[in-house]
């Protein structure tokens, strides 16, 4: 077992991370042999980027080749960290930060509530409290007055070089942010607040952060409107062309309105919504055209796409994209923003954006399950549940259930469409994490994604076979529906990975489209049954 | 007398390292939300699944039903049982409960008895005297049991030894030698601690004869209530911010009047993050930060 100091050692791989401790899955998933080789890096790559902590590597860090570039490194982290303990700098969250910090009693209460940390087969570097013990003591000896003597008198001394930041930086991507752990704590200390830090120092101080989440996410989000790179027109185009497609499988001639002032709702999707998963924005604007809802789409910057990454890392990036969306919705003077089916993007709106949009920026917001629960259940669509007649299973979104309390809307619905709906063990707010929250379902690193389809998500695929251990033929095809753009990508590349399609015939998708799917009017099945 | 000086010092730096450990935290400014569900405010049939107001359409023209019943049954229920051990890891709970109200009790105890010997001699109710003895007699042993068993998880138990500190064990002898002391005081006379407060409580000058025990109790009781306010025990009211600031925090905007002033102060503090995408080498005020979209870096030209 290493000991919390160990994280500075100088030579070799942390932890080993084996396969062969991983959580056993049930049949046909039982056997290590068949999981994919993973990925080798070459030696050269080994070289130039840091995989010290597990083997894996999420960012490409690169090592420092020098003594001083090592010092340098280590300098900017001390810069950081004053600034993160500083009113000034870290006013969003210096009073949660100081409160983790300074009261977890190490009682370990946590740990077992941690899905990746038990999926692993309790590989200690993915322990909750392993960071944050690592974090804690750097701050408590290079950051307070007479830190370094009380902690040689504590024994909690920890080096700080470049193999220590190098590792605590990777960890940081190694929780999805989840809060199952949070949930656990008796103090209130939080893992993931404190993850979540020190992402933020390594990016507002140093400038680093997954390329996914920062250059080609929040970056290329304030600067084209979306993270997808879609600007306005291409996103109109886009959509129109889907348009179309409602009129070529359904007959419904519908036109999406767009930037229609005074509207009753803005609609915003998550973007990726509307080139990986097209059914879903579809679907949206099938049932509000039938229910008689006044929408529109705003074509304004970042007023069409939903995702706010800076909430998994940045809080200068998170404030400016919260701002921009709110500034779309008060231009059009809509009554409210209804956020599409994407879990983090309604966190970031609707809950941790709360103080920054105030005045006339403070437009009301609302989660679209709300909204399609009202429909749904207002009888203004005619649906017939037997059209859903297929085992289906609800997965919780982590950002709107545990972090935002909406359980019972989706619920509601999928009782009322879904003959066959059933729930995943433990489910609601004790929910386990789809394994690619906090940016992971967009990271691929240089060989991420085999930490995060054999560890990450690897909790979640035993709770959904579980779920339907009762029909475990691949002829019997199953549903499992996820309210949220970034868990149904972990679900496409997880099942992939697994090839559960193939041996389980468990397919994934969104919420929208299993109510088009029952509404009678519409002859063809909207649901096709096709994996992608 | 020297005890009794330093029971006092002892009493002023608790009264005082906790009192500035508050003020902190109340100065702190107002961060951004970071609630946690389940949450025990709402409607009871919500909170029976963890559900929020955001669950209702237009939630913001929606009159908030808040709890206070609810959160006070959450937390005696976390204070007194210790739910979230009991829950989370069964293990520790045994340990962790009886040493946790080895501690209540002789707080309790103490309080009362430093009442019963500030009141005039004849006010002291026989019953409540009795009651005072056998609650020490009650709560030494549990306290150390409690104490010794946690020793004893710590040592060896594989989900908590590799995160064990010497402060942990420290911290955990301390509270072990104050109950064992306790303990053999209470062998020594049939009040013998009960005595030992309502001497101490009316601030003798002269002690009379006592023995190394006794003086031993005392100087350990000092140094814990002076040591207390710069440990992580002070979660013991702490928790009260980490629950009903943080986790329970779910206090919309749009209801506060005071939401807009707060942000405006926020937004004029300055910063000097130094990545490229924010004030890149210089400072910058963070309204200025968020109004720099391309993340050109605000604080350049500073
Ligand atoms: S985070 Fe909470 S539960 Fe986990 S070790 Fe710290 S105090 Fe215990
Ligand atoms: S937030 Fe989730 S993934 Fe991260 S340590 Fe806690 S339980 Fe594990």
């Amino acid at each position: 077992m290493h000991k919390v100091s160990d994280i500075a050692s100088k030579c070799g791989q942390f932890s080993q991370a084996p396969v062969q401790s991983l959580m056993p899955l049930p049949a046909p998933y039982d056997r290590i042999a068949d999981l994919p080789p993973r990925k080798v890096l070459n030696q050269k790559v080994l070289d130039k980027i840091d995989t010290s902590l597990d083997g894996f590597s999420a960012l490409g860090l690169a090592r420092p080749q020098t003594r001083k570039e090592e010092q340098k490194f280590v300098e900017r982290f001390l810069s950081g960290l004053e600034k993160l303990l500083s009113k000034e700098n870290n006013w969003t969250f210096i009073e949660q930060l100081k409160l983790s910090l300074e009261h977890c009693a190490r009682c370990q209460t946590c740990v077992e509530a941690c899905p990746i940390y038990t999926a692993s087969g309790h590989d200690e570097v993915y322990r909750p409290t392993f960071r944050s013990e690592v974090f804690r003591r750097l701050v408590n000896e290079y950051a307070k007055p007479g830190g370094k003597a009380l902690a040689w008198l504590k024994g909690e001394h920890v080096e700080l070089n470049a193999a220590t930041l190098g590792r605590l930086l990777e960890s940081a991507y190694r929780c999805t942010l989840c809060r199952r752990c949070a949930q656990a704590c008796p103090m209130g200390v939080d893992n993931a607040l404190l993850t979540r830090e020190v992402r933020k120092l390594f990016s507002m101080e140093m400038g680093i952060a997954p390329k996914e989440i920062h250059e080609k996410g929040s970056m290329l989000q304030l600067r084209t409107g979306s993270s997808t790179g879609m600007n306005a027109r291409a996103v109109r185009d886009n959509v129109s062309f889907l348009d179309g497609e409602i009129r070529d499988q359904t007959g419904l001639r519908i036109e999406t309105p767009w930037d229609k002032e005074g509207a009753d709702v803005l609609l915003i999707h998550n973007a990726g919504e509307i080139l990986a998963w097209p059914e879903n924005p579809m679907a949206f604007a099938i049932i509000l055209e039938a229910a008689g809802i006044s929408w529109t789409m705003s074509s304004e910057l970042a007023g069409y796409d939903s995702v706010n990454y800076g909430l998994w890392y940045d809080d200068a990036q998170f404030a400016r994209v919260a701002v921009r969306q709110a500034e779309a919705a008060r231009k059009l003077k809509v009554k409210k923003i209804v956020l599409g089916e994407c879990g983090h993007g309604h966190k970031a709106s609707m809950v941790t954006a709360d103080r920054i949009l105030t005045g006339d920026l403070n437009i009301p917001r609302e989660s679209a399950l709300v909204l399609l629960r009202d429909i749904v259940i207002s009888g203004r669509l005619k649906l017939d549940p037997s059209r859903n007649d297929f085992p289906v299973t609800l997965h919780d979104p982590c950002n709107m259930v545990r972090m935002m309390g909406i359980v019972e809307p989706q619920r509601e619905i999928l009782r009322a469409i879904c003959p066959q709906f059933r729930e995943m063990t433990p489910h609601g707010v004790n929910n386990y994490c789809c394994g690619g929250g906090s940016g992971f379902a967009i990271m691929s690193g240089y060989n991420f994604e085999d930490w995060r389809f054999s560890v990450a998500g690897r909790t979640k695929l035993k709770q959904i076979l579980d779920a339907f251990a009762d029909c475990p033929s691949p002829d019997v095809k199953k549903y499992v529906c996820a309210p949220c753009s970034n868990c149904k990508g972990q679900f496409r590349d997880l099942f992939q990975y697994y090839g559960v399609w193939e041996k389980s015939g468990i397919l994934y998708g969104g919420l929208a489209e299993l109510i088009v799917n029952a509404m009678a009017d519409i002859n063809q099945p909207f649901i096709k049954w096709e994996f992608h | 007398m020297l005890t009794v000086m330093l029971i006092s010092v002892a009493l002023v730096v608790f009264l005082a390292g906790n009192l500035v450990r508050v003020v902190k935290f109340l100065r702190m400014p107002s961060p951004l939300r970071w609630e946690l569900y389940p949450i025990p405010k709402g409607p009871q049939e919500r909170q029976r699944y963890g559900g929020s107001y955001f669950e209702d359409s237009d939630w913001w023209t929606k009159p908030r039903a808040s709890s206070h019943k609810s959160e006070a049954v959450f937390v005696l229920k976390e204070v007194f049982l210790l739910r979230g051990v009991w829950e989370n890891f069964r293990g520790l709970w045994l340990w962790s409960w009886l040493l946790h109200w080895g501690l209540y009790l002789y707080l309790l105890i103490t309080l009362f008895a430093i009442g019963e010997a500030l009141l005039p001699a004849d006010a002291g109710a026989l019953v409540l005297h009795a009651a005072l003895i056998y609650g020490y007699r009650l709560a030494c042993p549990l306290g150390l049991a409690g104490a010794l068993g946690m020793l004893a998880m710590r040592s060896w138990h594989p989900r908590v030894r590799a995160f064990t500190t010497r402060t942990g064990i420290f911290d955990l002898l301390l509270l072990g030698s104050i109950f064992a002391t306790g303990n053999l005081l209470l062998t020594t006379g049939p009040d013998g601690l009960h005595s030992m407060i309502r001497g101490l409580a009316r601030f003798p000058t002269r002690l009379g004869n006592h023995s190394v025990t006794w003086h031993l109790h005392v100087c350990l009781v000092a140094f814990f209530l002076a040591y207390f306010p710069f440990t992580h025990m002070t979660h013991a009211y702490m928790k009260y911010f980490m629950w009903h600031q943080v986790r329970w925090d779910d206090s919309a905007s749009v209801h506060d009047p005071y939401a807009a002033k707060e942000l405006a102060v926020n937004l004029q503090r300055k910063t000097s993050w130094a990545a490229a995408h924010i004030a890149a080498g210089g400072t910058a005020a963070w309204s200025e930060i968020v109004a720099d979209a391309d993340g050109n870096g605000a604080g350049k030209r500073a």
